[in-house]
């Protein structure tokens, strides 16, 4: 791609790496600071005229769709109900619904791998891979892959990883990290696609000239991946306990090459992604899509129910065609963690993506600000639950709490109530600034006593006034700058309410 | 591999003591699919509509002859010459595969290889054919999809890997809803190992929000609704 035109230096070098456990001190440093990193990329990304409106315009058509989608969906609130009680339910009983889902999976010839974090269900998928003399895999979207930085483990030992998804195929050939959960680039124009097919893939210029061309020349380059590929690997949206079913939605289909074409399937299944039945699943399925894109129902619903079978049919031998074997990777990486916080509600999520959309911050900025896997009001719960709020401490900050997440969320995740939660945990084990923690104590000591908090107002009211421009104080001094860093203060009014009352009372009373 | 196993779902029992998990107090059943009394001809109208939304394209064909005239018609207008399918008994429509060759059209029948290499030898040559023909466990009129279920005869391939998907439905297999078919036909989800819903052509919209059609999967989706 043309790497000088519309990216800032966040987009680039703030590589998967970044997040590996070795960074983990780094990021504990930065998280007590004020003019961090995060702030460095939040206002890069403020500085990116055509990010913003690339956010803007797809942001702004997935909300859209989605709440027309709903609002043509009669049983909507009923649906959102019984969603969340199923999320809710499963959770409350994972480790029996675990149990349930790896007997039935296993006994349909699946092989079950379980794995505590990033780094072992990485390997666990390299060893995989090294079993079966894999050269070559072809990989479905998955952020769960993205976590657990899979292409680089399959690299590093040697195997050549290819992403599918249109999308995840652009970031793959760029270095790039998706900046959305279900638009991965969404910070891309179609510029700079051609750019980046005719550099790498050596695409003509006719193969580049529309997004019809450029998607057909996807189809064609991948196609070839595909029927070379020895191992296909996947995410999971949500499997079925009762039936040992993964199910997998895609609009584009190469979820089902992927789980189809290859001897081997992987699946990556994070270990909170379970519902009882295949009717709970038909309850989720009908809000998933609706909540990610708008769609009523994404072009393929892919239900996997263990491997090909070979020994079904008596007369033909069984299934032409699907994996020989089918591995599914249960990872925790922090999700026990997370259970056992008081964010477990947040492990609800069935991550369509429909808080980004709506976000007022995740709309302005981007998904690569964040600066984690999972951007927007989920990741700034996630990253925190599964990482460490050490390392994340800002993210919580990184909110209006306006609530526009709860609103839309299918499974009715209460985010601002957990953000909360994290912001209230970080002054609890002393993640805030220095300068807040002692203000806020300042605060309390000024707000207890009638006449300083008389004098200390007058005091503020006056100097506000002459400060201000236009009834907006946009530069604060000293620590206060932290305030107005990323927004206005509106202007204290030149009279305290004190001073206002006080006359008008002693009026009525004369009055009186 | 059985240690990692118990350590997670210990991980999981000691987390679920002190787990704060609102709304989980719920009990089965946690929804109750609405009656659906749409008249079958009404399944049919919907189902029209929702799949013509979808850029797919509905015919109608009440024998054996007229049914693969429409087939031959389709593979003209796209210029195939073979097709993947699956079997005439799993289509429902014995007789079909004489019938189409007697119109020019080759069938490729397979059964993929065990072996790596011969495996992607012959997905490479499958990946050639211009039309796959399947028939449909059902379909459904609220949103024009269409479902598949795998097993003998049924393979994956025919409604992926080429270019244009022609499905032969049975006017009675019509549902109003995924919802109203899962309830009615459980045993379809772990009856092969593979149950696809496929609503339409293959889509993409990942470049600008442009809607493509055709980036991995059938670019056309035709349904041939019989008797």
């Amino acid at each position: 791609m043309s790497e000088s035109t519309s990216h800032g230096p966040a987009a680039r070098t703030d590589g998967p790496t970044a997040h590996s456990h070795g960074a983990a001190a780094h990021s504990h440093a930065e998280a007590h600071t004020a003019g961090t990193a995060f702030h460095t990329r939040i206002d890069t990304a403020l500085a990116d005229g055509k990010l913003r409106q690339a956010l803007s315009m797809t942001t702004g058509r997935l909300a859209a769709g989605r709440a027309t989608a709903f609002a043509a969906l009669p049983a909507a609130d009923a649906l959102r109900d019984a969603a969340q009680r199923i999320r809710a339910h499963t959770i409350a009983h994972l480790d029996q619904y675990l149990v349930e889902f790896t007997a039935n999976a296993e006994r349909l010839g699946c092989h079950i791998h379980w794995a505590e974090t990033a780094a072992d269900a990485a390997r666990t998928v390299v060893a995989i891979a090294q079993a079966s003399g894999v050269s070559l895999a072809v990989k479905s979207k998955s952020m769960l892959s993205e976590e657990i930085e899979l292409n680089t483990a399959l690299e590093s030992a040697g195997i050549r990883v290819v992403e599918t998804d249109l999308g995840e195929f652009v970031v793959q050939l760029a270095g790039d990290r998706p900046s959305h959960i279900i638009a991965p680039i969404v910070h891309r124009r179609r510029e700079d696609v051609a750019a980046l097919f005719r550099e790498k893939l050596g695409a003509t210029a006719d193969e580049v000239a529309t997004i019809p061309a450029m998607t057909a020349f996807a189809r064609k380059t991948l196609r070839d991946q595909f029927v070379n590929a020895g191992m296909g690997i996947s995410g999971v949206n949500l499997a079925v306990a009762d039936t040992g079913s993964l199910c997998l939605v895609t609009n584009e289909g190469n979820g089902r090459l992927t789980t189809t074409l290859p001897r081997v399937h992987v699946a990556l299944l994070g270990l909170e992604r379970l519902v009882p039945t295949s009717a709970d699943l038909g309850v989720v399925l009908q809000l998933l899509a609706r909540s990610a894109t708008g769609q009523a129902m994404p072009v393929y619903t892919n239900l996997l129910t263990g491997p090909r079978r070979r020994t079904t049919g008596s007369d033909s031998g069984g299934e032409p065609d699907g994996p020989d074997e089918l591995h599914i990777v249960i990872v925790d990486n922090g999700r026990t963690r997370l259970l056992g916080s008081e964010l477990a509600e947040i492990l609800y999520c069935v991550r369509c993506g429909a808080c980004l959309n709506v976000c007022p911050v995740y709309r302005q900025i981007g998904g690569h600000a964040y600066g984690g896997v999972y951007p927007g009001p989920i990741g700034s719960v996630v990253m925190p639950g599964i990482e460490g709020l050490d390392r994340w401490a800002e993210l919580p900050q990184a909110s209006s709490l306006c609530g526009a997440c709860r609103d839309v969320c299918p499974v009715r995740i209460d985010i601002p109530r957990l953000l909360l939660k994290l912001r209230a945990q970080a002054v609890r084990e002393s993640l805030a600034p220095m300068w807040l923690r002692l203000g806020m104590r300042a605060f309390a000591a000024i707000a207890t006593r009638p006449a300083i908090y008389r004098f200390v107002g007058n005091l503020v009211g006056r100097l506000g006034t002459a400060v201000a421009r236009n009834g907006w104080l946009t530069r604060l001094p000293g620590p206060l700058a932290a305030w107005t860093m990323s927004r206005d203060f509106p202007a204290p009014a030149a009279k305290s309410f004190t001073q206002s009352w006080r006359p008008k009372r002693r009026a009525e009373r004369t009055h009186a | 591999m059985t240690e990692v196993r118990d350590l997670v779902l210990g991980a999981v029992r000691d987390a679920l003591l002190r787990a704060e998990l609102p709304h989980s107090s719920g009990e089965r059943p946690f929804y109750v699919v609405p009656p659906d009394r749409t008249a079958a001809d009404d399944l049919v109208g919907q189902f029209t509509t929702a799949l013509v939304a979808l850029t797919g394209e509905a015919h109608h064909a009440e024998s054996l002859g007229a049914t693969s005239d429409a087939i031959a018609d389709i593979a003209g207008v796209y210029g195939a010459a073979s097709y993947l399918s699956w079997s005439e008994v799993a289509m429902g429509c014995v007789g079909l595969v004489e019938t189409l060759t007697s119109r020019g059209l080759r069938r490729v029948s397979y059964d993929l290889p065990f072996d790596q290499p011969g495996r992607n030898q012959r997905v490479r040559a499958l990946a050639e054919v211009g039309l796959g023909v399947t028939g449909a466990d059902a379909a459904l009129a609220d949103s024009g999809a269409l479902v598949l279920a795998s097993g003998p005869g049924r393979g994956r391939l025919a409604s992926l890997l080429p270019p244009v998907h022609v499905a032969l439905v049975k006017r009675d297999r019509l549902f109003p809803s995924l919802s109203a078919l899962l309830a009615a036909r459980p045993d379809l989800v772990a009856g092969g190992s593979n149950l696809v819903v496929i609503a339409g052509p293959s889509r993409t919209a990942d470049i600008e929000m442009t809607l493509t059609h055709g980036v991995h999967g059938p670019k056309h989706v035709h349904v041939i609704l019989i008797p």
